[in-house]
């Protein structure tokens, strides 16, 4: 490092931690919504409204509703005049309604023909699959509990065991992937900024007239937010591990490593956007062209194993797929080395690509 | 002030803005390239049935009847088994992200099965990874039962049945389920996006000043800058309802009116949203930021788009009740999916117009007090 360029990431990071406001956004934003996040959101099928119609001597319908509610997943649905249970579901009042079988659950029981019937709001497809799983579940020992049936046990058994993550907190999956949707958000868009601020005011043809090399200018441009991520990284880490007790059964130094390559992705992928903005305007809708996909193909919110291979190999190329990857490998299975070592190696290899084309870019510019 | 207003300076301005638009190619991309694009890969890539998952098998019997264990999980078409060896390898193959679960089964599975007793296999399921966890449970709880129908011909009689009927949405496509939510997302974007930097870009550069000593009245401005942005997401809107429909052949069962009333209002409001963000920031940089925030970032994650409201605690439940996306996102999927009429959304309208006349109210006099010294 010579001096020039260290002068010149000191003005940077001054310049961008002058605003109160930035700082603000910097650092303590990240962390309140990677908390908020953490809470929120869960794929878990919790407060489906639940109906029910039977008659009041239909005692073992009326364990089976009461048994459901019990088990936290289901509420009453809203009573309204309604009657009509299709009705129920189609205004919203319920999700699910459970309908006995002419002249009652028990009587039909004991007839050994007892069609129950059972209607799901299947609009949301994985909820309404879990409902019904689940009523299936609750109606088999139910009914095996008040006939007193022993049932017959099968003859395999599976011991299902979930591993890393055994009571399914949906924090535990979730925290890493929020963690990496908020270090592309800041560092690539400040980046990017940075630089397109400084086209856009003309203060980069000054630059070039003073006695630095283009490459110092791009170096310093954009060294203090890979600095800047970097900071973000303990504060954020601490949030998943102390708030949300995501456990941390890797290195400590692998995970700063492979928060770096991604880090220096990130910067590089916002320098190259920036090469092609005139203003920032252009910039802010170039990078959210680039974070809408950049997030779908991440596996976040869609699992990636299910996109057929005609859009799925643009995955390969997301980093963000890759660091949400290695985040959750590392944190959640500490981090095998083959795993590791290949995707930090692609991000890598995608920022040295990226910074390449970018000083490219900024030479054809600039001279 | 004593000139009204008048219809010819809100289009003048409304010109002005229409040139900006088609002058900068990367506004134009987001407003129409990308709505397209984001439903066709949404409508391709989305399945949240988890198919084609590894499993790791280490088969310590070698039986005929192991082997048929095995068959019975390939043929269930959502797991591709492949032979891992020792059952400390398929963990391995777990820990490296080669096999999303593993079946293991032990030495003594044909005999035991023979025997007449309960034969015992283990499966690990990686719950790195959440979403899949659920289903591969219900997976394999399937397959238990055809196993033991198939194997060792257990087929007990059942004293009921159980005659699931899944509603509006019979053959459980995930595609129905997304894209009307989509709908919702794009307009969130271009609406409170655009319109947060537009203004916001005006104050930076000292043109807003410049403007507001010309004769022009600040709703004139106002009424000029977000007209053709209403109209970009009104023509977003269409593009995503069409390829839905013709594209993807999502039903539409409601009525389109009320769809287009909840379509209107959300628009409205957010475009207000975006007006107040820029002018209380007045800096592209933060104003974007703040966009990011209050818009972007809700109407994915806290609208109900993917991850239900249901599910949220109730702190939150309560919370997203201030974000006009979690309420269009239930009028475009009721109108779309359940063709629910005006009565039975009549909850999520009035919040809607209620947040519609707030962010109006709030955005006019920001504006007016900022404006008028």
């Amino acid at each position: 490092m010579n001096k020039t360029l260290i002068g010149f990431v000191r003005k940077e990071l001054t310049q961008t931690l002058r605003d109160p406001r930035m700082k603000f956004m910097l650092f303590m934003m990240p962390m309140v919504q990677m908390t908020l996040f953490g809470v929120a959101i869960s794929n878990e099928v919790k407060n489906m409204r639940l109906a029910a119609v039977f008659d009041s001597k239909d005692y073992v319908m009326r364990d089976v509703y009461e048994r459901s509610l019990a088990g936290g997943w289901f509420v009453p649905a809203k009573s309204s005049g309604e009657s009509d249970p299709f009705r129920l579901i189609q205004s919203g009042n319920a999700d699910a309604v459970l309908i006995a079988p002419q002249g009652g659950f028990t009587r039909g029981l004991g007839r050994g023909d007892a069609p129950l019937q059972l209607l799901v709001n299947a609009t949301n497809v994985t909820q309404a699959q879990a409902v019904e799983n689940y009523l299936r579940q609750i109606v088999q020992t139910t009914v095996m509990n008040d006939l007193n049936i022993k049932a017959p046990e099968s003859p395999i058994q599976f011991d299902t065991r979930i591993l890393y993550n055994p009571s399914l907190e949906t924090a535990v999956f979730m925290v890493p992937g929020v963690m990496c949707t908020l270090m592309v958000m800041t560092t690539m868009m400040l980046a990017m900024v940075a630089i397109v601020r400084e086209k856009e005011m003309g203060t980069f043809e000054t630059l070039i007239s003073a006695p630095v090399s283009a490459t110092e200018v791009i170096y310093g441009k954009t060294i203090p937010y890979v600095i800047l991520g970097m900071v973000n990284l303990p504060l954020v880490l601490s949030v998943a591990v102390f708030i949300f007790k995501v456990p941390m059964r890797g290195s400590l130094l692998v995970l700063c490593l492979a928060a770096f390559a991604f880090v220096c992705t990130s910067v590089a992928t916002g320098t190259l956007i920036s090469t092609y903005c005139k203003n920032q305007q252009q910039a802010n809708l170039a990078s959210f062209l680039f974070m809408f996909p950049a997030m779908m193909f991440s596996g976040l919110m869609f699992p990636i194993e299910n996109m057929p291979w005609s859009i799925r190999w643009m995955a390969y190329f997301d980093p963000l797929a890759h660091y949400m990857g290695l985040l959750r490998n590392i944190m959640l299975k500490g981090g095998g080395f083959q795993y590791v070592a290949l995707h930090i190696g692609v991000l890598a290899l995608m920022a040295v690509v990226l910074t390449r084309l970018s000083f490219r870019r900024f030479h054809t510019t600039l001279q | 002030m004593t000139n009204s207003f008048v219809w010819a300076r809100a289009i003048a301005i409304a010109k002005k803005e229409v040139f900006h638009i088609m002058r900068d190619p990367f506004t134009l991309a987001l407003a129409l390239v990308m709505p397209i694009f984001m439903v066709v890969i949404y409508g391709i890539a989305i399945d949240f049935n988890v198919k084609n998952i590894h499993l790791a098998v280490s088969d310590s019997d070698q039986s005929q009847s192991s082997r048929r264990l095995i068959e019975t999980f390939g043929s269930s078409c959502y797991f591709i088994p492949f032979s891992a060896g020792s059952p400390v390898n398929t963990l391995a193959d777990i820990e490296a992200e080669n096999a999303r679960a593993s079946l293991i089964i032990p030495p003594r599975f044909e005999k035991d099965l023979l025997a007449g007793r309960s034969a015992r296999v283990q499966i690990l399921v990686d719950g790195a990874d959440n979403s899949a966890v659920g289903s591969i449970n219900g997976y394999v709880g399937a397959i238990q039962t055809r196993a033991a129908k198939n194997i060792a011909g257990f087929d007990p009689p059942a004293p009921y049945e159980l005659r699931t009927r899944f509603l509006f949405n019979p053959e459980l496509n995930s595609r129905w389920f997304v894209i009307p939510g989509l709908t919702v997302v794009v307009m969130a974007i271009l609406s409170i996006l655009l319109t947060a930097l537009t203004v916001a870009r005006e104050w930076e550069n000292g043109s807003m000043e410049l403007l507001l000593s010309t004769p022009v009245q600040p709703l004139e401005i106002i009424i000029g800058k977000l007209t053709p942005y209403g109209v970009l997401g009104i023509i977003a809107v269409t593009f995503v309802f069409v390829i839905a429909r013709v594209g993807f052949g999502v039903p539409f069962v409601g009525n389109i009116f009320v769809f287009g009333a909840g379509c209107l209002l959300f628009l409205v409001t957010y475009l207000a949203q975006g007006l107040l963000i820029s002018v209380t920031t007045r800096k592209q940089m933060v104003a974007m930021q703040f966009a990011m925030l209050t818009g972007f970032l809700p109407s994915q994650l806290l609208s109900g788009f993917v991850f239900p409201v249901s599910a949220m605690p109730p702190f939150f439940r309560y919370f997203t009740m201030i974000f006009p996306a979690r309420w269009f996102m239930e009028i475009s999927r009721d109108t779309f999916l359940k063709g629910s009429n005006v009565f039975d959304l009549w909850l999520p309208f009035c919040a809607l117009t209620f947040l519609c006349v707030f962010m109006i109210r709030r955005a006019t006099q920001k504006f007016k007090r900022d404006l008028e010294p």
